[in-house]
């Protein structure tokens, strides 16, 4: 600890090249935030439905929204099976099916079921305004922030208005990118009429019931009907519903390593310049007797406090800029939020910690077993 | 018992097919308080033996023992802990770290000892102004003169209280008016201080100002001059 003015004084003596090697790695690591955000939305999106335990009932062989329609009394016979608690029919409506940054998704439902099924909290507005309205809806967080929508404010996306009674939040951050409004609006909305089909049935099952044996009864239970079903646990039906994008997503896993390894480079290559041109400086040092693990030390903590400032810059700036922006990233009307959670920040840290440690160990090396008399002659 | 006891130290490089004996058993006495210069031809050896003395160099043979420690002997490790309390170096070019203050120079040595923030800033100001340069503590090498960057290596050396401090050539880069400043500071600190100095010069001028003065020839140590009438030994040969 009685060195630590040395070394922030070495760092700060060559502020140039400290500042440039702190900026590249916190872009590295601003990346890798942004790109593991993703993967913790996908992961948390998989985890809340396997827990929560609700199937999705989609028609058969259809996989856009927009081409599955159900027979909305459905919903009646599913609801007989062993199991099931409850049963919600869903309109989907998006503006976009295909990968989107800023998809938007209406889920139309009944009102009071939304209300049992879903663990809102107001931030603006409130249920009964929602509920005695035809045209109401209520309104994500995270998609109110992106389009700067208030509670009270009319709401239009192509032929669709809305008014919106309500801003809420909740504690599943992909719930937050949707909006909810009333199923007979959505069936009814302008140039269609859809009433009596819903786009796919929510089943909510008893703690205890196997989602499994429940999926394969209900489609048993339709095979040879008017509308053939698909049921899947909700999480892997959102799975499938990203498709290329679960698969990209995934894929972004190695595109984090790859930032990883940006950072573990770069730490390395500026440190062993600093200790290349420090030669005969850490020569002086071992003549006045500081030890070659002193040395060593010296050296290691150079570049993991270089590495830390890094990653300390470039996580927090990832999870400001995630937590302002409220991304999410949407297909076939599933949307997977960018969640910066803390997790991410202890990663973040701790993998640029390990990197700035592992960065500087050749530097290290180098600096604690040069030869003193050579070193001294360096010029 | 002398402070420092080199017997028949040996030191070769090899260098393309040749091999070269910079010292060849050279054996040498120094006592406490003692002020020696060492003189000789560029490649002659003088700081290589400096160097073992300062034991940042490995001997091919022979001994030093220094304060009743054979320093040869020791690891690395334990050579960096004798350096850190028991020698001082003066460096030709000063070499002070560019980051670190006059101050910060100074007090680095101390940095290793186990020592309380309030002694260590009591050891620097002592030091400080034992080359006169207190005034200039927060100021940075690149603001100093090069007589004043090698009065702060001086006051480096000098701060831990070692046994014995070695310069190799302190006045190789400074003018004639700053090296005469430099050579009266070290001999003042030798006898104000008593503290044991071997310097390493090219210049006889500056060789005078030592209590015994050496040349190595070939090497061999041989004596030109003695001020005193302490003891020592050339070529291994008591005298």
């Amino acid at each position: 600890m009685k060195l630590i003015a040395y070394i922030l004084k070495s760092l700060w003596g060559h502020r140039a090249r400290t500042m440039l090697t702190v900026a590249g790695s916190a872009v590295a690591l601003f990346v890798f935030c942004f790109i593991q955000s993703i993967q913790e939305g996908m992961n948390d999106l998989k985890q809340r439905q396997e827990a929560r335990g609700s199937l999705i009932v989609f028609q058969a062989n259809k996989f856009c929204p927009a081409t599955s329609h159900l027979p909305q009394d459905y919903d009646q016979q599913i609801s007989k099976f062993a199991g099931v608690k409850d049963v919600m029919p869903i309109q989907v409506f998006t503006n976009n099916c295909r990968a989107s940054l800023d998809v938007v998704v209406f889920y139309g439902v009944p009102p009071q079921k939304l209300r049992t099924a879903r663990d809102f909290e107001f931030l603006s507005g409130n249920w009964s305004d929602f509920e005695t309205h035809q045209d109401a809806a209520i309104i994500g967080r995270a998609v109110a922030a992106r389009r700067g929508i208030k509670a009270g404010d009319k709401f239009s996306i192509g032929d669709l208005s809305v008014n919106v009674a309500g801003i809420y939040q909740s504690d599943n951050p992909a719930e937050e990118n949707y909006i909810y409004s009333h199923l007979d609006f959505l069936q009814r909305r302008q140039g269609i009429n859809l009433v009596g089909t819903v786009t796919q049935l929510e089943v909510i099952l008893k703690p205890g019931t196997d989602p499994l044996i429940t999926s394969t009864a209900i489609d048993e239970r339709f095979r040879g009907g008017p509308v053939e079903t698909n049921t899947r646990a909700k999480g892997v039906f959102q799975a499938n519903s990203l498709g290329d994008l679960s698969q990209l997503i995934e894929m972004s896993y190695y595109l984090g390593l790859a930032c990883v390894g940006l950072v573990l480079s770069l730490v390395a290559t500026t440190t062993l310049m600093s200790v290349e041109d420090r030669i005969q400086e850490h020569a002086v040092l071992r003549t006045l007797g500081f030890s070659g693990v002193k040395v060593f030390g010296l050296v290691l903590a150079e570049s993991t406090l270089l590495s830390i400032a890094g990653g300390f810059l470039g996580v927090g700036a990832a999870l400001i800029t995630l937590k302002i922006s409220s991304l999410s990233v949407g297909a076939e009307a599933v949307t997977v939020a960018f969640i910066p959670s803390l997790h991410l920040a202890w990663v973040g840290m701790l993998l640029a910690m390990v990197t700035g440690i592992c960065a500087g160990i050749i530097p290290a090396c180098y600096a604690s077993r040069t030869e003193i008399v050579p070193a001294l002659r360096h010029v | 018992m002398p402070l420092v006891s080199i017997k028949n130290l040996t030191k070769q490089y090899h260098k393309g097919g040749e091999t070269i004996t910079p010292l060849d058993s050279v054996s040498l006495n120094i006592e406490q308080g003692e002020f020696l210069s060492l003189m000789g031809s560029s490649g002659t050896g003088k700081s290589t033996l400096l160097n073992l003395i300062a034991s940042i160099d490995h001997p091919d043979s022979g001994s030093i023992v220094v304060d009743g420690v054979e320093i040869t002997t020791l690891s690395r490790s334990q050579q960096a802990r004798w350096r850190a309390s028991h020698l001082g170096y003066i460096f030709q070019t000063h070499n002070l770290v560019p980051v670190l203050t006059a101050y910060e120079n100074v007090e680095l040595p101390l940095l290793l000892l186990p020592m309380s923030r309030s002694e260590r800033k009591k050891r620097v100001e002592v030091a400080m102004q034992a080359v006169d340069l207190l005034d200039r503590a927060n100021h940075y090498p690149r603001q100093m003169s090069g007589g004043q960057e090698q009065r702060v290596g001086i006051a480096r050396a000098i701060v831990k209280h070692p046994e014995i401090v070695v310069a190799d050539e302190p006045t190789g880069d400074l003018d004639a008016e700053t090296s005469e400043q430099i050579l009266d500071l070290l001999k003042r600190l030798n006898r104000e201080l008593d503290i044991t100095m071997l310097m390493v010069t090219h210049d006889s001028a500056a060789a005078q100002i030592a209590d015994r003065q050496f040349t190595l020839d070939h090497g061999k140590l041989i004596q030109t001059h003695n001020v005193t009438t302490a003891a020592f030994a050339t070529s291994g040969d008591q005298t």
